[in-house]
């Protein structure tokens, strides 16, 4: 072997090792559990109960707070409002007149978020406590995550907003996508998210938060002794959002 | 056989003036991009519901049409049919020019320009398509332009070798763009055929564009084509049409035939706008009258009329693009099968979209970036040979 082979024999090894081992890193990056903010308490599971039976009819007292802690763009005109959560109706479609039910919406924090799949910059991810999260600082605006939600649950600034009620949290810049928190800024300080905290207010107590991993927990109790659906479990996303009365 | 390749003279007033108007379909492509950047993507009429629009159309079109070329010149540089050598300098710098265009169009659509030139390279995410595409896209560009200096400069091995490369990667760059919609979670995207379809309309539209340029660029430079070579590259076109046919047909009845999709096929097949696109512009005037022409025993030997037969399908390709995106993010995901849902706070039922004159004049500055390279490469590189024959056994 003349110098030359052995050079780039050489040079051949070293790339193709490179290449496999950085191929091999990207394999096995779980899109799920890349970012590890401070604060994240990751033996926690965090989900949510929803009991529409406790949900009182009228009160939007869950959409308000969430729009004021977290300066959620509201334009006027529903083709580019967000919407982190939203109160709906629903009918069965052949039911004849059967009565309409309310049921909150919000995002699922998918346990298998196709939102995070989807992502070309790992800007939205899973965090080690189930909470999926928008990093805006990193999103391109691509609204690939958007159109993957197949809960409708994520939002696309399309303008910017002139809203700033709550000066502790950043103004919603356009250009990115977005969706609900579970106010995990308040959760990481021990506190509970806004809709939660409104709606307990109001007196419903129709929202409940809490450590789906502890089985002694409100939460996990709630699940275990009532009957509970998520919606579109079929889709396999595992949603960690659950409906009583649904 | 020695086949002389010349540049066009590019001097009249004519070429100037083509240039001219190319230049200013950019700026102003470029002026609405900055519009929509600085005051928000509201202004081009996409909507929370409908997040995607003209442009991601525009997109996997120009990706499409980039496939089509590459397959063209393959026919020499793979096969080596040595009597389609002198359209193959051609067909390679257009795949060049539309993959650029298939980027460009991605580019100008998204929300923080800022960013998407450093974010998807430093965070990239290998499940999913939007990164795996790029790498497959500007792999693309990068071996097409190899590709060109091969051909420039003669190197037959080399040629051999990257046209057999670009010819794989080109399969894989439209498998690629086609599971950006069929591995996606709406009722009407989520198909494993739409990728294999993908394909075969991309080789159906760029056969097509082909044949498009080759006539008229070799009629207005006054360059010699035998009509065989036209006629052979119509045969190739309608082959393709028929299995665009096909797949159409077994996508739309499963779609009819399977229970929990029928309501979603229907809205497809007899929903709207895109309804009309679909039968009118590419089952009817993208397919039948194609078809009816490239296999008709008089008409299908005339090259004026596969000329028409294939601006139709180049028409009719960018209607089936349109009925990829559009219909899919127009019918509203199945929150709750079985139940209806209303006062949500956002766009019930089936979503409203139409293109708006942001989004045209977007497109349009594509096409001029794209168009003025062309022109321009025609005076500054070898691309056209002086005559393209047939060749004669002895």
């Amino acid at each position: 072997m003349d110098r030359r082979e052995f050079l780039r024999t050489g040079a051949g090894v070293l790339l193709t090792g490179a290449s496999c081992a950085y191929a091999a890193r990207l394999l096995t990056t779980s899109v799920g559990g890349t970012a590890k903010p401070p604060g994240t308490l990751s033996k926690r599971r965090w989900g949510m109960v929803v009991d529409l039976n406790k949900c009182l009819p009228g009160c939007t007292a869950c959409l308000d707070a969430c729009r004021e802690e977290n300066n959620v763009a509201h334009h006027g005109d529903s083709r580019w409002d967000s919407h982190w959560i939203r109160k709906a109706k629903l009918k069965k479609k052949h039911g004849g007149d059967a009565a309409e039910k309310p049921v909150i919406l919000l995002c699922n924090h998918c346990d298998k978020p196709p939102c995070a799949q989807v992502c070309p910059v790992q800007a939205t991810y899973k965090r080690d406590d189930g909470i999926v999260i928008i990093d805006h600082h990193r999103c391109i605006g691509c609204r690939y995550c958007v159109v993957a939600c197949p809960y409708n649950a994520r939002y696309f600034n399309f303008k910017e907003t002139e809203e700033w009620p709550n000066k502790d949290h950043p103004k919603r810049s356009h250009g990115v996508a977005e969706g609900c928190t579970l106010c995990a800024h308040r959760l990481d300080r021990g506190g509970s998210p806004a809709c939660v905290e409104a709606c307990e207010k109001a007196g419903a107590g129709a929202l409940v938060v809490g450590d789906l991993s502890d089985p002694e927990s409100r939460i996990s109790r709630l699940i275990s002794s009532n009957p509970v659906k998520r919606i579109r479990e079929d889709l396999g996303t595992e949603p960690k959002v659950y409906y009583i009365g649904l | 056989m020695e086949i002389k390749f010349e540049s066009i003279e590019g001097r009249s007033a004519q070429y100037y003036q083509i240039l001219a108007v190319l230049a200013v379909m950019a700026l102003a492509g470029l002026t609405a991009t900055w519009y929509a950047s600085a005051n928000g993507l509201w202004v081009t009429g996409m909507t929370n519901r409908v997040p995607w629009g003209l442009q991601i159309v525009m997109a996997v079109y120009y990706i499409g049409l980039s496939a089509g070329s590459l397959v063209i010149s393959g026919l020499y540089g793979v096969f080596g049919k040595l009597e389609y050598k002198p359209f193959a300098r051609l067909a390679v710098y257009l795949a060049t020019l539309f993959l650029l265009a298939g980027l460009l169009s991605i580019l100008t659509d998204q929300g923080r320009l800022d960013r998407v030139f450093v974010e998807p390279f430093v965070h990239f995410n290998l499940q999913s398509m939007f990164s795996i595409n790029p790498i497959l896209y500007n792999g693309h560009i990068l071996i097409c332009i190899i590709y060109l200096w091969a051909l420039f400069n003669e190197k037959a091995r080399l040629t051999k070798v990257i046209a057999t490369l670009a010819f794989g990667w080109a399969f894989c760059v439209h498998t690629g763009t086609g599971a950006i919609f069929g591995f996606g979670a709406r009722v009407l995207y989520e198909s494993p055929l739409l990728p294999a379809s993908f394909v075969a309309a991309a080789m159906a539209s760029g056969t097509a564009l082909m044949i498009v340029m080759i006539v008229t660029l070799f009629k207005i430079t006054k360059r010699p084509v035998d009509d065989e070579l036209v006629l052979w590259l119509g045969r190739f076109l309608a082959v393709c049409l028929l299995v665009v046919v096909y797949f159409l047909g077994v996508e739309n009845a499963y779609r009819v035939y399977v229970v929990e999709l029928r309501d979603a096929a229907l809205y497809y097949l007899f929903g709207g706008f895109h309804s009309v696109l679909f039968w009118g512009g590419l089952v009817f005037v993208g397919c039948c009258v194609p078809l009816l022409i490239l296999f008709n025993r008089t008409v299908g030997k005339s090259v004026p009329w596969v000329l028409f037969a294939s601006v139709l399908v180049v028409f009719g390709v960018l209607c089936e693009r349109y009925v990829i995106v559009l219909p899919g993010l127009t019918h509203p995901p199945d929150l709750f099968p079985g139940m209806e849902i209303s006062g949500s706070g956002i766009e019930e039922g089936i979503a409203s979209y139409s293109i708006s004159s942001i989004e045209v004049v977007q497109a349009l500055g594509v096409l001029g970036v794209i168009g003025f390279l062309f022109v321009w490469g025609l005076k500054t590189f070898k691309l056209l040979p002086t005559e393209a024959r047939v060749l004669r056994r002895s």
